[in-house]
């Protein structure tokens, strides 16, 4: 199984290099993204199998919260997947600059799934740095003066962030001496063993080295312009997974604080930074002009709810948990949504687009559709793990920062709101009622995702809530 | 003698916090790189001789030789003035560092009074090197010079894993320098397109991107 999700879209990419074929490279991407569905179901149904010799399989592992981001990641990327098709076509992409797509973003699929099953701090470290490096690219795939500022600013500030990371783990590692390895087994094993101030230490520095790619505020200075500037189904799989990948390394390193008694620490800066999140967020939010900047604020935003959910300890971890993939799903359907707008209407400001619905209705109901499940209106799930989270401040006694955390998701809910029903509704401008050719692939991965979700928010099935719970249960 | 070469590998870092050419920084950080592959050499502790063989391919190939050959290249290319060009004057930035140093010295004292098995040393000159990289990323104005002090900044912390005991496996040892090597390369590339595209390579002139 690693070897199918490791190495094989390597030997993929490096195929698609070569062969410089449209043909190959839709195969590859596409095939890639089957093979990941195809693990996380095998995975799930406990079906597992592996060519790869021992010692290079106990860096890498399907534990219950891996296989459940991991079962995120492949829905996004199999998403991203078929919609690439419809941008190969909107941008008439040579086979040449298909293939240096569809390369690098195997690459980066791969970086993230390390990231995602590394059983080793360091190797995890590794493997930040690295969906960093082969992402740097994609943000700047389109050439422009603005994406080659936002992919210098993206991979400086994030290579700054996760030097500072390796800083973290050397200090566990001094802090751990006597546990002698950095495997999280052993870490979790013996984390009453860790000299708690070296702990506390590490953990400051990894928060910000590992926070920095999760796009937590104050140090989310790159993601609205790499969100922005990227091309739409690069900025889902930023926003849908590399965000999640982050998140999932930092509750790893969570769970280190928790079994050595230290979480009071840990929960008080998630709690903190997620808070600042929102509050830069709702600041941005109000005000906003550019629709994809909009889309990146928002994950400032829900990437904050999920710092609180897990701040929160025992009773948000679901709500973290299932806002995670809500948040994915629905991210990943709005900013394939805005690939079509921007092929629509050649401009990412909101007051330039009017009248969606009018010019390009599928394109116009996604729209409206995936803004009210990322806000959180019934029955998509945001709305229950939002509500979660309430509950979690209530049961915490901490009742107050309930009405705060409330305050701050009316305030972006409006921004939201607002931006995207003005763009929906409205009358087109004269010269842009042109008709717009319906590509399959343009709308169909939005349609199935916002499916998915309003399945899960309406009647979880009881092995998707297993799924979730066992998830949450990594962290005790 | 570890002693005297960890003290010159911070004097590296006064003296890029007082010079003003960049080829002075390449130097500087060519010398850390020879530095940091006599002090793995000289400080052989119980460890793999393949990590040896690692380390020193590490640290005198690529931390002394490719990568500071492969900087001058590029800063020759396109660089046609050579000065760092600070925020703050030269007498400032070392009187910053002074204090940096301080820090350093009190960082060492203090972690050697932690019980563990820590090199006080070591400590206190890789967190002066790792802020003092820090601070003269953020008082320089040309990309390039934050490419360089990104890599001072990586010598910093390749220091603070030598004042620990514990080592890392192969496998992860060999990923961290892939990655170091690919971000040196990736920054090149972008620092290549911004001066051909900017005209200028001052990280004033990156500022289309706001709200």
């Amino acid at each position: 199984m690693i070897s199918l999700v490791i190495i094989l879209p390597l030997v993929l990419g490096l195929i698609v290099l070569a062969a410089r074929r449209k043909s190959v490279n839709r195969t590859a991407l596409l095939g890639s993204a089957s093979v990941y569905i195809a693990v996380a179901f095998l995975q799930w149904r406990g079906i597992a199998w592996s060519w790869l010799p021992g010692w290079l399989l106990e860096y890498f592992r399907f534990d219950s919260i891996g296989l459940y981001f991991f079962a995120v990641m492949a829905l996004v990327f199999a998403g991203v997947a078929v919609y690439s098709l419809s941008y190969f076509k909107a941008h008439s992409l040579s086979a040449k600059q298909e293939s240096v797509y569809v390369a690098e973003m195997l690459f980066f699929v791969v970086a993230m799934a390390g990231v995602i099953l590394a059983t080793h701090l360091a190797l995890l470290w590794v493997f930040v740095e690295a969906t960093t490096l082969t992402s740097a690219l994609l943000i700047y795939f389109e050439k422009k003066k603005s994406s080659l500022e936002a992919a210098w600013k993206y991979i400086y500030i994030c290579s700054i962030g996760i030097a500072l990371a390796f800083v973290g783990i050397i200090l566990l590692s001094i802090g751990s001496e006597s546990v002698g390895s950095l495997f999280f087994s052993d870490l979790y094993e013996h984390a009453s063993q860790i000299n708690p101030f070296w702990l506390k230490l590490s953990f400051a520095f990894i928060f910000v080295g590992i926070g920095t790619k999760a796009g937590i505020a104050p140090i989310h200075a790159w993601l609205p312009d790499a969100h922005s500037e990227a091309p739409s189904p690069v900025s889902a799989l930023l926003s849908g997974t590399l965000l999640n990948s982050a998140f999932l390394g930092l509750l790893r390193v969570q769970e280190i604080l928790i079994r050595a008694h230290q979480e009071a620490f840990s929960n008080f800066i998630l709690l903190l930074t997620g808070f600042l999140s929102l509050f830069v967020s709702a600041v941005f939010m109000l005000r906003i002009r550019n629709y994809k900047r909009m889309l990146a604020y928002s994950s400032v935003e829900n990437m904050g709810i999920m710092f609180i959910g897990v701040g929160l300890g025992q009773p948000g971890l679901f709500a973290a948990m299932l806002h995670t993939f809500a948040h994915s799903l629905s991210k990943t359907s709005l900013f394939l949504t805005s690939g079509n707008i921007l092929r629509d209407y050649k401009s990412k400001k909101v007051e330039e687009v009017r009248g969606l619905l009018k010019r390009d209705s599928v394109t116009g109901w996604l729209w409206i559709v995936s803004a009210l499940s990322i806000i959180g209106i019934p029955p998509f799930p945001i709305f229950i793990s939002k509500f979660f989270i309430i509950k979690a401040f209530w049961l915490n006694g901490e009742s107050w920062l309930a009405v705060l955390f409330f305050l701050f998701i009316i305030i972006e809910s409006f921004g939201m709101g607002s931006a995207v029903f003005n763009m929906a509704f409205g009358e087109p401008q004269s010269d842009d009622t042109g008709r717009i050719k319906t590509v399959l692939p343009a709308y169909a991965p939005q349609v199935v995702l916002l499916i998915i979700l309003l399945i899960v928010g309406t009647d979880m099935p009881h092995q998707a809530l297993d799924l979730i719970n066992k998830a949450a249960g990594f962290l005790r | 003698m570890s002693d005297i070469l960890i003290i010159l590998l911070g004097t590296t870092m006064l003296y890029v916090s007082a010079v003003s050419r960049i080829e002075a920084y390449v130097k500087a950080l060519a010398a850390q790189g020879l530095i940091l592959f006599f002090l793995v050499v000289i400080d052989i502790r119980q460890i793999s001789w393949l990590n040896i063989t690692f380390l020193i391919f590490e640290t005198l190939v690529v931390k002394a030789a490719v990568i500071p050959y492969f900087l001058l290249t590029v800063i020759r290319k396109n660089e046609t003035v050579r000065e760092v060009e600070p925020y703050i004057s030269q007498f400032y930035s070392l009187l910053a560092a002074s204090g940096i140093f301080i820090f350093g010295f009190v960082a060492a004292f203090w972690s050697s009074r932690t019980g563990g098995t820590v090199k006080p040393l070591y400590f206190g000159v890789s967190i002066v090197m790792i802020i003092l990289s820090l601070f003269l990323i953020v008082n320089r104005k040309r990309i390039i010079t934050h490419i360089l002090c990104y890599m001072m900044l990586e010598n910093g912390i390749f220091l603070l894993s030598l004042s620990v005991a514990n080592e890392l496996p192969m496998l992860v040892n060999i990923g961290v320098l892939l990655d170091l090597f690919v971000a040196v390369f990736l920054f090149a590339i972008f620092f290549n397109k911004i001066h051909e595209i900017y005209d200028g390579s001052h990280v004033d002139v990156l500022t289309e991107l706001k709200d």
